[in-house]
């Protein structure tokens, strides 16, 4: 008979955090491995072929290069939040209200030069995400509303205002949701490699700026101080509801982007699926992250080599499509788990 | 070994446990018997609390051995020692800010039924408190009791749980005179009922006051168990700093500017909504230090708040420099010159969770000279901070790390170098040495003795009547938010002082002491 023993923990190194980190992901792997196994499927082989189909050729690498710019952008805008302690569990809706405001300009608004069209789709599809983020910060500061449920909440609301022009207004000549295929002054240009657009270098520039933001400036050092201790925050002299205002607009405004990077780079339209639970993903790449910018981008491209890996197994191996979510969810699970180990020793013993 | 003695509840030996390298408990032996009160004796960092953190399993000792009631221990997680009898009131207390005094008692009770009677623990609850003439409001919400209270309630939750051990880690530095006298009367009916308790401690007169036993412990070893009538203050102290010391404070005349600050008929409410400051008007001259005393939970802290724009104000004026500035918020009064200390460090003081050197810029980073066109200047900042460390020599474990790896007394010294480096001209203090160790409670009186000799308005609250009375110019004494006296120290008897607190006022404290 084992039992397990707690030991408190004084600190917690970067290395041994690294490492819990990566066992809590190797433990995932395990886990879906056996699920995989359940569905009579190999689980090395399995492995073998989402290792192969997202990085085993070029066309797969582009593929999930393509998967990995929305989960930068959503990443950051959880992130951000995170480094406030803000939940921004509403990273979907606003991607989509960002991706709905973007495409309204396409439609209703007038066709500038290629350069100019871009720029201001950027900043509105940026505009609708921080519009969007608005609602829960105004309801947290004005009415202390968990920003966790309302969010959340948004997201379907969010989703169906865009069904609403989907099969309202800009409803295609066939009767199908989806809007007209954008002209080509709104379409990213390809860096020509695969589908990969400009829309990761867009997301790569902001992660350095989010980074000398949060690090380098004074916005920065207030929104971590208001994360660390919103009563220290506040005797420092920092306007807590201002900031926290703020970090909202941001968050929101970075996962408008992953909207419009969706329907102008990848999409070239607004429909129903522009994304698979990019802002749910997101929170997985922020968390594992731990907030970081630059280790965003790192954990993006992982989750996209697992999100293009289960598109493979799905159609390779008739695996069904939950795979993907699955292991997702195992990771966050395991991630969560992990975080005993940060605050204590665990040892196994052998009982009476 | 088997233990002979049936009386003895805990007996440690050899202990010894380290933390990255530092040894903070060295072949450390303790013995607790049934019905006694053991002081254990020591500066801050002297390892009280290590050493009785692993009679209670939250950590493990790398040497050494504990039994208890004769039988070797070995705890697999931290809740089991209180399964077994053994329960800790910690410094930073566990309770559940959001739950009531009642959910806190029984959460985790093991007697709990999937459905708890509430009236039936209630009524359980009562019996306790009567027995040990405990006053709490089952029914108040923890995280809006003042820290006394919540203290009872943590000393009431061991209680319940009949734990045949009670540790109680520096328990008065929350409390005033009145409070801590009551708090050792209860723990000596504690005793008298055959428990065993351990009274960690600095204080001299504390453990005069309560222990059967004492034993010393200086940097992680145990320096000697006496009786308490074998001892006497001089030979403790010698034993705890290792050498004798003793603090002197010189408390020259001061060319005083009246009327720096004005504070006219304050009203300030409590987080609870009620009316915590009522109708309060007094002035701060530069130069002169008021200190304010009271029993806990009286208005002080509001007081504070409200001074510092930590807190808003319901009605009247606070004018500095004849400037009002009542509205101000906390920003504004940093600029203007207002400082704070306040008495929750670890909360309000820092944000532990950031970095050493990003706390001691709290207050400065907005500076002009700590730009870099858009960007601030990291290296100039951290620079600053390296200047305080060293200027008020703060000993910490690295500069990059996270503030709340700092013991208590340092993190007080990063406080108040980081306020006095500001050179501001009001000083708010709120119980500054409550829990610091000699050496560091000398340096918080020295500062603040520093700041009236330089002309600043101070004002300081605090519980601690030698500090009360070895720096206050005046002494306001507060009760249910109001000043019951205000008048300059040594007008009045520390017994006087007493009765003001409990509501007379000073023509009633006087009339009353001439009456005995």
């Amino acid at each position: 008979m084992f039992k397990i023993k707690l030991e408190q923990k004084e600190r917690v190194s970067k290395r041994e955090e690294l490492i819990i980190t990566l066992s809590a992901i190797g433990i995932a792997f395990v886990l879906s491995g056996v699920f995989i196994a359940l569905n009579g499927v190999n689980p090395f082989v399995a492995l073998w072929k989402v290792i192969t189909s997202a990085l085993g050729s070029p066309y797969g690498i582009s593929e999930t290069l393509v998967k990995s710019i929305p989960l930068i952008f959503t990443g950051l805008a959880v992130g951000i939040a995170l480094n406030s302690k803000l939940w921004n569990i509403g990273a979907e809706g606003q991607l989509f209200f960002g991706a709905t405001f973007a495409t309204a300009f396409v439609i209703y608004g007038p066709v500038l030069p290629k350069p100019l069209e871009l720029t201001v789709l950027v900043i509105i599809g940026a505009i609708g995400g921080a519009l969007w983020a608005a609602i829960p910060a105004l309801l947290k500061i004005k009415f202390k509303m968990n920003e966790v449920i309302s969010t959340l909440l948004l997201n379907y609301v969010a989703i169906n205002i865009a069904d609403y022009f989907l099969f309202g207004p800009w409803k295609g000549k066939d009767n199908f949701p989806y809007t007209p295929e954008f002209p080509i002054e709104a379409k990213f240009n390809r860096i020509g490699f695969g589908r990969v657009h400009i829309g990761l270098f867009i997301a790569l520039v902001l992660v350095v700026l989010l980074f000398i933001m949060l690090y380098h400036t004074k916005t920065g050092y207030k929104l971590r101080l208001a994360g660390s201790s919103l009563k220290a925050a506040k005797y420092a002299g920092i306007n807590i509801k201002k900031t926290m205002f703020l970090v909202f607009l941001i968050s929101g405004a970075l996962a408008g982007l992953a909207g419009v990077s969706q329907v102008c780079g990848v999409e070239y339209k607004l429909h129903q699926q522009i994304s698979t639970g990019y802002g749910y993903t997101g929170i997985i790449v922020a968390w594992l992250a731990r907030s970081n910018p630059f280790i965003i981008v790192i954990f993006a491209v992982f989750l996209s080599i697992l999100l293009k890996g289960a598109d493979s197994l799905q159609i390779a191996m008739r695996l069904p499509a939950a795979v993907g979510i699955v292991m997702q969810a195992l990771i966050l699970f395991a991630i969560l788990g992990s975080e005993l180990f940060k605050n204590y020793n665990v040892k196994l013993i052998r009982g009476k | 070994m088997s233990e002979k003695n049936k009386n003895l509840l805990v007996h440690m030996n050899g202990i010894s446990k380290s933390f990255y390298g530092n040894k903070v408990n060295t072949d450390v032996e303790f013995t607790l018997e049934k019905g006694e009160i053991h002081a254990l004796l020591g500066e801050n960092g002297a390892g009280k609390t290590t050493l009785m953190n692993m009679l209670t399993g939250v950590y493990f000792p790398d040497e050494g051995d504990i039994y208890f009631k004769g039988d070797k221990i070995a705890f697999n997680f931290p809740g089991e020692a209180l399964q077994i009898g053994i329960g800790m009131v910690h410094q930073r207390f566990s309770l559940v800010g959001n739950l009531t005094v009642l959910e806190n008692l029984i959460l985790g009770h093991p007697d709990n039924k999937f459905v708890i009677n509430i009236p039936e623990k209630k009524k359980l609850i009562k019996t306790y408190m009567d027995q040990f003439n405990f006053h709490v409001d089952l029914d108040a919400i923890v995280g809006e009791l003042p820290i006394g209270l919540r203290q009872k309630v943590e000393i009431l939750k061991m209680l319940v749980r009949e734990v045949d051990v009670l540790i109680v880690d520096e328990p008065t530095t929350v409390l005033t005179k009145q409070e801590a006298d009551n708090l050792m009367q209860i723990l000596k009916n504690i005793a008298k009922t055959g428990k065993g308790i351990i009274f960690i401690t600095h204080k001299m007169s504390e453990v005069f006051q309560i222990a059967d036993k004492i034993t010393v412990l200086r940097k992680g070893l145990k320096i000697s168990t006496v009786n308490k009538n074998d001892t006497n203050p001089r030979e403790l102290a010698k034993m705890m700093v290792g050498k004798e010391s003793e603090i002197t404070l010189k408390k020259p005349r001061v060319e005083t500017k009246p009327g720096l600050v004005k504070v006219q008929e304050l009203f300030v409410n409590s987080d609870k909504g009620v009316l915590a400051v009522n109708n309060l008007s007094f002035e701060i001259a530069g130069g002169e230090i008021i200190g304010i005393a009271g029993v806990s939970g009286n208005g002080q802290v509001e007081l504070a708040d409200a001074l510092t724009g930590n807190r808003d104000v319901i009605r009247g004026k606070v004018l500095f420099k004849d400037e009002n500035i009542t509205n101000d918020p906390p920003v504004k009064r940093i600029d203007k010159g207002v400082s704070y200390v306040p008495g929750d460090r670890v909360n309000v003081g820092v944000a532990g969770s950031q970095s050493v050197w990003e706390n001691i810029i709290m207050k400065v980073y907005r500076l002009p000279i700590f730009k870099k066109g858009l960007l601030l200047n990291n290296k100039k900042l951290k620079e600053y901070a390296e200047k305080i460390i060293e200027k008020y020599n703060i000993f910490l474990p690295g500069i990059n790390l996270p503030a709340l790896l700092l013991s208590g007394g340092n993190l007080q010294k990063l406080i108040v170098g980081r306020e006095m480096e500001r050179d501001c001209d009001l000083y708010v203090f709120v119980y500054p040495t409550r829990g610091l160790d000699v050496g560091a409670t000398e340096f918080v009186r020295n500062a603040i003795l520093q700041m009236r000799n330089q002309g600043k308005a101070v004002i300081m609250v605090s519980g601690d009547f030698d500090e009360i009375f070895s720096l206050s110019d005046r002494i306001a004494v507060m009760y249910e938010g109001k000043f019951t006296g205000i008048f300059n120290n040594g007008d009045h008897s520390l017994e006087e002082i007493g009765l003001m607190m409990s509501g007379h006022t000073e023509e009633d404290a006087v009339k009353e002491m001439s009456n005995v």
